[in-house]
């Protein structure tokens, strides 16, 4: 096995990559390998190690898929070889500030 | 080494452990400095301070009560001395004495009033863990075999190679080894929502699924209590530096730590697990390292192992707490509190499974009396005990 500078979890359902490399640069294009095909993504911004980058097209309010299952939902359209993190993506678990605004909570 | 054996000492309940450490215990914040003079003192000798024990609520005072307990009571402990200062509800001399002696080890205490004062408490408790910790150095390690051992899993620091790789490798070492006779902790409750349905798959019947559901939704509803947006505490600053976006994402990846193996049932925080049958229990501590942790040492691990992607300093006083990363960065840059390195995983030099041994390996040798880093630096920083309430 070589060093791969991206990883996905799950080849069928992610639509997300992991980056595994300290020089992953605005403009790079990176292959990332899906179900045994070498797709090459154009990354549309630095993206520093361990940090995502999309490899399929998300819509805003669409799931995020990463480990096959769902780590939050997209805030904004993510396009491919975009930095997929804090900025574009929400946690949908343990939000007691949703929680509040339901009960009408004036907390 | 012989494969599945380790060398441990045998306690009078049955218990084997990994230290045979004298406890120098305080009940209450205000023995805290006796019992840092007592054991600065006494080679060999562990403190357990703290700034609980009174003024709390029912609910909280019983939480410090059995995690202090049920900490002494841990088979790395060979012996416990205890100080307190006049006299609480629970957290007192007598009732943690009666408590901790049903595992049969010896136990000692001294009231500081009782004797009159700091300085004669001090020399009084120094002279009484001068004598405990004499005998406690006549015992030898004796043969010991996996299914003797409660293996605690915790992760901290996360970033994205915990999930894909250091959590992953653990989770083959865990499901080692439960083939061989084993017992493992997962903890963390807060850090498991959003994994339910992978856990949920591997719970030993509906009941234990039950259980699952119930005690991750308990933790999410006192979230959802305060009204307050989860995010900047979990993930936490660190997981969203290394890359982790949302509570789901850590918690897909901080799950993977307990391998394939069933789970067999789920405990409240800092219970001890009698249950033998070998197999993965569920801990519901919060995601806090060192609560968590010192929930798990209570009850009854002789060995944790923290998986850490972004590198760490977290030990617990009384369970060596064997720190690995899958982050080359974090191997470099902590290298002095992370006991190792398997980030040949990421660069495609050797599997999970090849990585799970490596931990195994160093799991054993840990048992039968290999110093981890923290341990011989004396890092501490692995105790906290669990809060439900409000001070009183």
């Amino acid at each position: 096995m070589a060093t791969k500078i991206s990883w996905v979890v799950d080849e069928v359902k992610d639509n997300v990559a992991t980056i595994l490399s300290n020089d992953v640069k605005k403009g790079m294009t990176i292959p990332v390998t899906v179900l045994g095909e070498d797709l090459q993504i154009e990354v549309s911004s630095d993206i520093p190690y361990g940090h995502k980058v999309a490899i399929k097209p998300i819509k805003v309010g669409d799931i995020v898929y990463k480990y096959g299952l769902s780590i939050g939902r997209a805030t904004a359209d993510i396009a491919v070889g975009e930095h997929t993190h804090i900025q574009n993506i929400e946690p949908l678990r343990g939000r007691g500030d949703l929680a509040a605004k339901e009960k009408g909570c004036a907390c | 080494m012989l494969m599945g054996k380790w060398y441990g000492y045998y306690r009078p309940d049955g218990q084997v452990g990994s230290r045979n450490y004298l406890l120098v215990l305080s009940a209450t914040i205000y023995a805290n400095s006796v019992v840092e003079r007592v054991a600065n003192t006494i080679e060999g000798a562990v403190p357990i301070t703290h700034h609980l024990g009174r003024c709390q609520t029912m609910s909280d005072l019983k939480m410090t009560f059995k995690t202090l307990c049920n900490l002494a009571k841990n088979p790395n402990v060979g012996a416990v001395l205890i100080v307190d200062h006049f006299k609480e509800a629970y957290c007192n001399i007598d009732e943690m004495t009666e408590e901790i002696a049903k595992s049969g080890k010896p136990v000692e205490s001294v009231n500081i009033r009782e004797v009159g004062g700091a300085i004669e408490a001090t020399a009084v408790a120094t002279r009484k863990a001068m004598n405990l910790r004499r005998m406690l150095s006549t015992m030898k390690r004796e043969e010991a075999d996996v299914s003797q051992f409660l293996f605690g899993l915790n992760c901290g620091t996360s970033d994205t190679t915990s999930g894909i790789s250091s959590n992953q490798a653990l989770g083959f070492c865990s499901d080692r080894f439960i083939r061989e006779g084993g017992r493992s902790i997962l903890a963390e409750f807060p850090e498991l929502m959003g994994a339910e349905e992978w856990l949920t798959a591997k719970a030993k019947n509906s009941e234990v699924a039950k259980k699952i559901m119930d005690e991750i939704g308990a933790f999410e509803a006192r979230i959802f209590a305060t009204g307050e947006d989860i995010r900047g505490s979990q993930p936490t600053g660190d997981n969203i530096a290394g890359g982790i976006s949302t509570i789901e994402e850590k918690s897909l990846g901080g799950a993977k730590k307990s391998g394939s193996a069933p789970i067999i049932d789920v405990v409240k925080h800092a219970d001890i697990i009698t249950n033998k049958e070998p197999g993965v229990y569920l801990m519901a501590t919060p995601g806090h390292g060192a609560e968590s942790i010192t929930g798990i040492a209570a009850s009854g691990a002789q060995v944790l192992v923290f998986s850490t992607g972004g590198g760490h300093t977290i030990s617990n006083p009384l369970m060596p707490t064997i720190k690995i990363t899958g982050n080359f960065n974090s191997w470099r840059q902590m290298n002095d509190t992370v006991d190792l390195d398997v980030s040949g995983i990421l660069a495609g030099e050797i599997s999970l499974e090849e990585a799970g041994d490596m931990i195994y390996n160093e799991v054993v040798e840990t048992l039968s009396g290999k110093l981890t880093k923290c341990e011989i630096l004396k890092e501490t920083t692995g105790f906290a005990i669990h809060r439900v309430g409000l001070s009183i």
